[in-house]
């Protein structure tokens, strides 16, 4: 009996091992992909892999997240319209079986805007309106459930410097939010320990570069 | 003892982690290999993505969880229970059929859009096409399939009357959809564009759900629920309005205040008319959107409008002698309907509209008073079987209450209440992405003729190459007279008609090329020998129309440039109303031409565009001719323009002419009642009340998002 019992511990202690490093380890090795794949193929597979993470997990956004993130960049491997919807409609699959575990989840709220506005970008004059909309919504919404997020004062930024490009209007409400997300970015330097999403420091960097310090 | 647990432990460890290869390959039905397919063991992080020849390989350290899921975009899952051993298997995944993919039934319909559906046309369209003066028939118009009427600005459709198109808001129909204007004065329709997200104009052929039109459905869907905030005011030549949008979480509400005066316009532009008093109208529109459970959406839509206009008409036999005509309108319009999904495959959809129309129309002593109730009430079952099959099923009841008072000298009353009853249903089917069916019918009945009848619908695409697919239709459908007839004659046989429809189209990004050819045949047609005397009434009339029609839409050849171009050919003659014989009716042309172009112009900030419509000769009657519909009208030209000027991100200024270069348009002829003295009808050309049509307006957006103006609008 009591032999039986010290089996059992064993296995499943082995098995909460394997579990509990599996996913760490899992994630660790595939998020550094999601960002330097060059082709659909490579995206397609850690994409693929990051589903199946989400799917057995069944309660981490992260991998989600990431498959979301994926797609949205696939998206952009592609000329046609056609093609862009289909993968930025997978994006938008990804996002909400994310925000299905995590609802008030501040990333996922920006990246769901993120991806609204790059259907935006597919066809800016029909689309306009009811995109822009939505995408602002979103990373209004993503600021109120976390201030201090800032990839979403990010990409309000570069939302707001795509409207006032298609306006003709100025750059200084793009610039307040492309500035208020370098400061946030200098305020997390420190590493992250979990996997919630990092990125988006450089490409603030060269927004600002670009459309606050370029004109002037 | 402890040394022997724990290496006993790690040995069953070892046997229950046993290491297998699994292998194989995906492909699709045809057998082409697929690439990125995701294969693993359901519920675990085990499994590998095919490479380009569809292979794929991995090993499996558990024994639990031995199903293998194979899963790839566009196809359907697949789930394979395995033996815990290694193996190598084939697998061939089905694709799944859905928007992207599959063939579109395109005979008789085109669709505008904005989603990521093969459409025709965008909403953004029907508002930036010059001359269509944001109006929804006006933009319409430049499609082929559509006759210039110019005189009423409807849509007239493939030989068919005005009367014969009806407009349905969310499934919804629509009595009385254009605003009145004087005699011989283009209206507009009462339904501004900006309010739907969708529009899907059928030219014939249309599905088993519409009713009691015989040429032509034009199906609009409103917005759902917005994501903004945003005050709109609009200051015109024509008047002014102020819309405001509003949404909540789940809930969102617009409304648009509109006021329209021509009196300072036509005192600027000289008008053919005598005006006493120029057309006026008060006019809200509201939408209000609720999000009710996880996919319950109700809509409700209201539509008022009050309007009048006074002028002096010139007596056809003598110019000096003028008498006044006065036109007034109360217009009151609710729509509601509400879908649900009540699981993966049922959905309800289910709706009412209700119309109120007080119509009064005077010349001189002479008036018509004219009160119309109407109603309709729908309910809509949609199963979705599979991606392969879906049916709907659906009953509705359309009524309307006729009360109308005719005074010239003595008052001469009449009234009708007339009910439709219909049940219909439609069964969509996909045998492959490449071939699609759709199979309905229509069982209606009328309480005036107290008739059962049953309408087939039938349509069919078939893709023959990667942009190219044709299709078919053929369909009955039929129609009650017109009120003139039906209020004298409540019995008269519903009017019928049957359409053959063949199309072809082939669409790329950016360019659409579209080809119909059709056979439209009518029956029981009324004709009388005189409208006042119903004893002369029969309903063995007939006629047919014939025809092609041709459209070309092309955004990509030039740089920042859109074009469209339709020609419509058409062919047709009806034995009804007093025709002594099968003539060509008076409201069709035989050639309809229109180029359409948008242009955004970066250097000055604008969107311009340039509208070129033709149509060939009308017949008219002429009185003086030897034979019935003996006269030809000069044909139609029209050049207009229009101009967007974004002056920043609130401010839009919009500026439009139409028949920017003065064609002198003549839609037809008036005749005396009576010959003069020397036996012949004075007569009196129909001509628009100016030769050119100029619009100014500025629009400013007030939003909390800055970055939203009314240039998607415009």
């Amino acid at each position: 009996m009591k032999r039986n019992l010290s089996i059992f511990l064993g296995i499943l202690f082995a098995i909460v091992t394997l579990s509990n490093g599996q996913f760490e380890k899992a994630m660790g090795g595939n998020i550094p992909v999601v960002f330097s794949s060059s082709t659909p193929e490579e995206l397609q597979a850690v994409i693929n892999q990051l589903s199946r993470i989400g799917e057995a997990e069944g309660d981490r956004w992260e991998p989600y997240y990431y498959s979301a993130y994926g797609y949205i960049r696939m998206s952009g491997m592609f000329e046609r319209g056609e093609d862009k919807d289909k993968y930025l409609n997978l994006a938008k699959a990804e996002v909400e079986k994310g925000q299905a575990i995590d609802p008030s989840n501040s990333e996922l709220e920006a990246l769901k805007g993120y991806h609204i506005m790059m259907q935006l970008t597919v066809d800016p004059q029909s689309r306009g309106m009811m995109y822009s909309g939505r995408a602002f919504e979103s990373f209004h919404k993503a600021i109120k459930m976390d201030p201090d997020n800032p990839r979403a004062h990010y990409l309000l930024g570069r939302m707001e410097y795509g409207t006032a490009q298609f306006m003709g209007g100025a750059n200084e409400q793009a610039c307040g939010s492309l500035l208020k997300a370098r400061k946030l970015f200098m305020k997390n330097e420190e590493p992250d320990r979990s996997f919630s999403p990092t990125w988006g420091k450089e490409s603030t960097e060269a927004a600002i570069k670009e459309i606050c310090e370029g004109g002037e | 003892m402890k040394a022997i647990t724990v290496s006993m432990s790690l040995l069953l460890s070892a046997m229950i982690f046993g290491q297998y290869e699994i292998s194989g390959m995906v492909t699709d039905e045809s057998g082409e290999p697929l690439l990125g397919v995701n294969v693993y063991l359901k519920g675990t992080y085990t499994g590998a993505t095919t490479d380009v020849d569809g292979n794929f390989s991995f090993t499996v350290n558990e024994e639990d969880h031995l199903i293998l899921v194979a899963s790839f975009i566009g196809y359907h899952v697949q789930e394979i229970p395995l033996e815990p051993k290694s193996q190598k298997l084939d697998i061939q995944l089905r694709v799944e059929i859905n928007q992207l993919n599959a063939v579109v039934i395109t005979a008789g319909s085109f669709n505008v859009s904005d989603g990521s559906k093969k459409e025709v046309l965008k909403p953004l369209d029907i508002v930036t096409t010059a001359g269509a003066t944001a109006d929804i028939p006006g933009a319409l118009n430049t499609l082929p399939g559509t006759q210039q009427v110019g005189e009423t600005g409807r849509l007239f459709v493939r030989g068919g009357e005005d009367r014969e198109t009806k407009t349905f808001i969310d499934g919804m129909l629509v009595h009385n959809e254009y605003s009145p204007s004087a005699p011989n004065t283009p209206g507009r329709s009462r339904f501004s564009p900006f309010m739907f997200k969708g529009t899907s104009f059928s030219t014939g052929g249309y599905s088993a759900e519409y009713g009691q039109a015989l040429s032509s459905a034009l199906i609009l869907e409103s917005k759902d629920v917005g994501g903004s905030d945003r005050i709109d005011l609009s200051l015109m030549t024509v008047g002014a309005d102020i819309a405001m949008e509003r949404s909540f979480d789940s809930s969102s509400f617009a409304g648009k205040i509109q006021y329209s005066n021509l009196t300072p316009y036509f005192a600027l532009v000289s008008q053919n008319l005598d005006w006493d008093k120029a057309p006026q109208e008060y006019s809200g529109n509201f939408t209000y959107r609720l999000k009710t459970g996880k996919t319950g959406l109700l809509k409700l839509y209201t539509n008022l409008s009050t309007s009048d206009l006074e002028l002096y008409e010139a007596e056809i036999t003598d110019p000096e002698i003028n008498l006044p005509v006065k036109v007034t309108n109360d217009y009151a319009y609710v729509n509601a309907s509400y879908r649900t999904f009540l699981n993966d495959k049922w959905t309800i959809r289910t709706g009412a509209s209700f119309t109120k129309s007080s119509d009064f129309a005077s010349l001189d002593e002479a008036s018509r008073e004219q009160d119309l109730v109407g109603y309709h009430t729908k309910v809509v079952a949609d199963y979705l079987q599979s991606d392969r099959m879906s049916l709907i099923l659906g009953e509705e009841v359309i009524g309307r209450n006729l009360h109308q008072e005719l005074i010239d000298g003595e008052p001469f009353k009449q009234h009708l209440h007339e009910r439709i009853s219909a049940t219909f249903s439609e069964a969509e089917l996909y045998i492959s992405t490449d071939l699609a069916f759709k199979i309905g019918g229509r069982l209606e009945h009328s309480n005036l003729s107290n008739r059962l009848s049953l309408d087939p619908r039938i349509s069919a695409a078939y893709k023959i190459g990667e942009n190219s697919q044709i299709s078919f239709a053929y369909g009955r459908f039929r129609q009650l007279s017109s009120d003139q007839i039906i209020l004298f004659d409540q019995d008269a046989r519903q009017e019928k008609a049957i359409h053959y429809i063949s199309n072809y189209q082939w669409i790329k990004e950016g360019q659409t090329f579209r080809i119909e050819g059709y056979e439209k045949r009518y029956n029981h047609l009324t004709r009388y020998e005189n409208i006042f005397d119903p004893t002369t009434y029969l309903s063995d009339g007939s006629g047919h129309a014939r025809g092609v029609d041709l459209f070309w839409r092309d955004s990509k050849t030039f740089h920042d440039l859109d074009y469209w171009i339709s020609y419509s050919y058409l062919q047709t003659e009806r034995n009804y109303r007093d025709f002594p014989g099968s003539f060509t009716p008076s409201f069709a042309s035989t050639h309809n031409f229109s180029i359409v172009t948008k242009k955004f112009i970066d250097k000055i900030k604008s969107q311009v565009g340039l509208t070129y419509s033709f149509a060939s000769a009308r017949p008219y009657n002429d009185l003086n001719g030897e034979r019935f519909m003996s006269g030809r009208t000069p044909s139609y030209h029209d050049l207009s323009f229009n101009i967007s000027y974004l002056y920043n991100n609130q401010v839009i200024i919009h500026a439009m002419v139409n028949n920017a270069l003065g064609a002198n348009n003549i839609f037809g002829y008036e005749y005396a009642d009576e010959p003069g003295s020397d036996g012949i009808y004075a007569s009196r050309p129909i001509t628009p009340a100016a030769k050119r049509f100029i619009f100014l307006g500025i629009f400013i957006t007030l939003s909390k998002n800055k970055g939203i103006s009314q240039l998607p609008n415009l």
